[in-house]
């Protein structure tokens, strides 16, 4: 730790730090899935209705696409995406957008433990002192972030093999479903498959917090097929969940949940124990906890990197700014427009990847003909 | 728990330290002044030996066997008529006697039970001759560590008899140990054991260098050593593993493992140390795979059910009544009716009253305590439920738990275990599952930060180690256990060599 923040320049990362190529899978996986699993079937429905799984399987392919761009990027730059910007528009504007990444992934911290929170307060407690759980929350979080990059990795590592039992549940929706429903196939215009298509891959963001951890993996290049693979295993999970969601509910049912996935819970029934969503909801602080950790981690590190200063002040800076504007987002309306925002931004920044790589790839000819 | 002593005493070191401690410091810096120290006490004997030889001998004779000084010390000076020291030398048929004028030696020596021998009392020059007698009790089965089948020795208090122990089952001329001696005022000898050629250096050097920063002015036991050469001091968790049988010893040592014998200890440490190892026990390796690997797993289940238990209890009674399918919260409900607790308070008595039981049934002698906890488990249990103080349905709950607790092999991690439980409660009282949920979240940040000299605890979760994993949580059969652990980094890695291993026969060969 000592090492590490004493390194100013960042990325000579001391060797006990980094991480084997296998984490990959599980950082680029855990981070992929988060809150908005508990209801994205309603929000891909919307446009591309029950064809909606091809929308997931295209937004998939387009992941891997921006995946394989990203690993680009970085390979031709050999550093983080700090580096990246510094290398193609210079200090300022470059250290300006870096920043810009900084900000957007603590949005992204702030709308999954918002989300999270909402869950909570709809389906467990309507009741809860916001400020006082959001405290606790963000108290652990900071814990987990100020342990360092490996303890987030481990984090991320547990989560997957805690939730992954979670998706047997599924099996209940299945026996009550009714398979006709996913019936005529492809009665949708390419034009609302596509609009599904663009809702769908905003359920796959995450991965791009790649541009920060690269740094920290140990061989980089065999990384890759890791990294693909988590994001065809997120597809497969968010493919199950949506067709089992579709099995489930008819299509205008579908419209009027919001959290589809929490809602199936609810049917699971065991002979000591039913009302599963509670025990599926607790269980999810695992897939939030990690989520928020490497999340936050990123975002406090952009600025450790741009400006030089200590990872640890941004990170409390950071955290208090969380706490506060948690409780701010008091109501469902709020919080809606809260996702709405980050889903655009979030849909600038996937856009804002091939550009990148383009750019990246200019530069490398560029200074490849300099040098000749 | 003693870095703010080393922080206080900075670059003091173990003379200065003394210094204070003892105020004698004039004394004993002459060679009079030290005998005039020792005679203070009554069982320090200044003999005037008369007849052919004319010496002094003085010895404390609670350290000295004075069967040995008249058996071989004595007949020799009485039959030859000798007039120097190097001739008594050459006399007494003893090892390792020798002769010094190093006040510092005679010092350590002579609070060591040997005989010291002047020709003069004025004399600064002296013979030191080796005559401990040592006192302890014999070796018998291990009380705490008990297992059915397997070997039934313990370690005892004396160092070089457990070295012993040690060396017996591992007569390899590897096996080497380093010693080191710790406490200001009780200069505890502390081995450091391990196979050399298989353990890391660092960690040998590691430990050695912990055990040389220690400063304290006692060490009674290696649970004092536990203490103060963890990595965290502050964690609950033990982050070495304590054990009174030699075979366990010897068993992580040839893993690669470093073990810490203390003088005047039954109990030995091995480092570095996993999560996973204190929950298993020695008779895992004495059973077939199968059959171990399912008690394994039963174990691993008590202890989550005795953590989690109680915390579910608060949480799904004080919250989130909807859980219980109806047919279950009829018997809940029923035994409920008339406790005027909430679930909180509940447990927390009972939970307090199990421990008050525990605590009790250890501190009193074997034959008393067993009253007290047949006293304690029936009548108590029995008569709370009956005046409505707690409900049926908690008082198995609780009762479980505890039994749930007492499957850890390990004593340590048992206390742990034991305690967890408290935090656990608090989170499900404040937030229902979620509490636990965070609670955890907190016990899983906690123990994957946690190290056992400078190594990962939480292997071989995390840092994910697959090979490790057949020895943790499961035990696959010996033949699959090809190499040692990566845990230790052990310099040699394989444990046998494979391709010796007979093929597998075909039908009718």
């Amino acid at each position: 730790m000592n090492k590490h923040s004493s390194s100013i320049e960042g990325l000579s990362i001391p060797e006990n730090l980094l991480i084997t190529p296998t984490y990959v899978f599980f950082l680029i996986h855990a981070m992929q899935v988060g809150v908005g699993i508990l209801g994205f079937e309603t929000y891909i429905a919307k446009y591309a209705g029950f064809d909606a799984w091809i929308s997931i399987l295209l937004g998939g392919l387009g992941i891997h696409v921006l995946l394989w761009m990203i690993y680009h990027i970085l390979q031709d730059s050999k550093g983080d995406i700090v580096s990246v910007h510094k290398n193609i528009f210079g200090k300022y504007l470059g250290g300006f957008f870096s920043l810009m990444f900084s900000l957007y992934f603590l949005l992204l911290t702030l709308t999954v433990l918002r989300s999270y929170i909402e869950v909570i307060e709809v389906w467990i407690f309507p009741e809860l002192q916001l400020w006082l759980f959001t405290f606790v929350f963000v108290l652990i979080v900071y814990y987990f972030v100020k342990s360092g990059f490996r303890v987030v990795t481990g984090l991320c590592l547990i989560s997957v093999i805690l939730a992954l039992p979670i998706l047997l549940l599924k099996f209940f929706p299945i026996l009550e479903g009714d398979v006709m429903n996913l019936y005529p196939t492809v009665d949708h215009s390419v034009g609302e498959i596509l609009r599904g298509t663009q809702k769908s891959v905003l359920s796959f963001l995450g991965f791009e917090l790649l541009l920060v951890f690269y740094p920290f993996i140990k061989n980089p290049h065999a990384s890759k097929s890791w990294a693909h693979f988590a994001v065809f295993f997120t597809v497969s999970i968010y493919l199950i969940t949506a067709i089992v969601s579709f099995v489930y509910f008819s299509e205008g049912q579908l419209q009027y949940v919001i959290w589809g996935t929490i809602t199936l819970w609810k049917i699971v029934e065991f002979p000591f124990i039913e009302r599963f969503e509670y025990i599926g909801i607790a269980m999810w602080f695992y897939v939030v906890l990690p989520n928020i950790a490497l999340a936050l981690w990123a975002a406090s590190r952009i600025p450790k990197r741009v400006l030089k200063i200590k990872q640890k002040y941004v990170l409390a800076l950071f955290s208090i700014i969380l706490i506060v504007v948690c409780c701010m987002f008091t109501d469902r309306q709020a919080i809606d427009k809260l996702n709405s925002v980050t889903s655009k931004i979030g849909l600038y920044v996937l856009l804002y990847i091939p550009v990148l790589f383009v750019l990246s790839k200019i530069m490398v000819k560029v200074r490849n003909r300099d040098e000749a | 728990m003693f870095n703010w002593l080393k922080k206080k005493k900075g670059k003091k070191d173990n003379r200065d330290t003394q210094k204070e401690l003892l105020k004698n410091k004039q004394q004993e810096q002459s060679f009079q002044g030290l005998f005039e120290l020792a005679n203070h006490s009554k069982d320090f004997v200044v003999y005037h030996h008369t007849g052919r030889t004319k010496c002094v001998l003085s010895y404390y004779k609670t350290l000295s066997g004075s069967k040995f000084l008249n058996d071989s010390i004595l007949p020799p000076l009485k039959k030859h008529t000798l007039f120097t020291l190097e001739d008594i030398k050459e006399k007494v048929p003893v090892e390792n006697a020798y002769i010094t004028n190093d006040l510092k030696k005679i010092k350590e020596n002579i609070t060591q039970g040997f005989v010291i021998i002047r020709l003069n009392e004025k004399d600064e020059e002296v013979l030191l001759i080796p005559a401990t007698k040592n006192e302890g009790r014999s070796i018998s089965i291990p009380e705490v560590e008990y297992s059915v089948v397997g070997p039934k020795e313990a370690f005892v208090e004396n160092l070089d008899q457990n070295m012993n122990l040690i060396r017996k089952r591992l007569p390899i001329p590897e096996l080497t140990m380093r010693e080191v001696s710790v406490g200001n005022l009780t200069k505890t000898r502390i081995a450091v054991v391990y196979v050399d050629g298989i353990a890391n250096n660092e960690n040998v050097n590691t430990v050695l260098q912990r055990l040389d920063d220690i400063q304290y002015d006692q060490i009674i036991d290696s649970s004092f050593i536990t203490q103060m050469i963890s990595d965290n001091s502050n964690s609950p968790f033990p982050q070495s593993l304590d054990t009174e049988r030699p075979d366990r010893v010897v068993g992580t040592l040839v893993e690669g493992k470093i073990g810490i014998v203390v003088d005047g200890s039954p109990h030995a440490l091995t480092v570095p140390t996993t999560i996973t190892e204190f929950f298993s026990s020695s008779d895992d390796y004495f059973l077939p795979w199968h059959l171990a690997t399912a008690f394994r797993l039963i174990r691993l289940f008590a202890i989550f059910f005795s953590v989690l238990s109680t915390p579910l209890y608060v949480a799904i009674l004080t919250y989130h009544h909807e859980m219980i399918p109806q047919e279950l919260l009829a018997t809940i409900s029923s035994s409920r009716a008339d406790i005027p607790f909430p679930p909180i308070l509940e447990v927390i008595i009972l939970e307090l009253t199990i421990e008050l039981l525990r605590e009790a049934g250890a501190r009193l002698p074997s034959k008393i305590g067993q009253t007290i906890g047949i006293v304690g488990g029936i009548v108590i249990g029995t008569a709370a439920v009956e005046a409505g103080l707690t409900s049926n349905v908690l008082l198995i709950t609780v009762a479980l738990a505890a039994l749930a607790s007492f499957t850890t092999p390990v004593y340590q991690i048992g206390n742990t275990v034991r305690l967890v439980r408290f935090p656990f409660i608090v989170g499900a009282q404040m937030w229902g599952l979620i509490g636990v949920s965070m609670c955890m979240g907190i016990f899983l940040g906690h123990l994957m930060n946690l190290q056992s000299i400078g190594r990962p605890f939480f292997a071989p979760l995390y840092p994910l180690r697959f090979h490790d994993l057949r020895d943790a949580f499961i035990r696959l059969p010996f033949n699959q256990q090809k190499k040692r652990p990566m845990q230790m980094r052990p310099v040699h890695s394989a444990r046998f060599n494979p391709e010796l291993v007979k093929g597998k026969r075909d039908i009718d060969e």
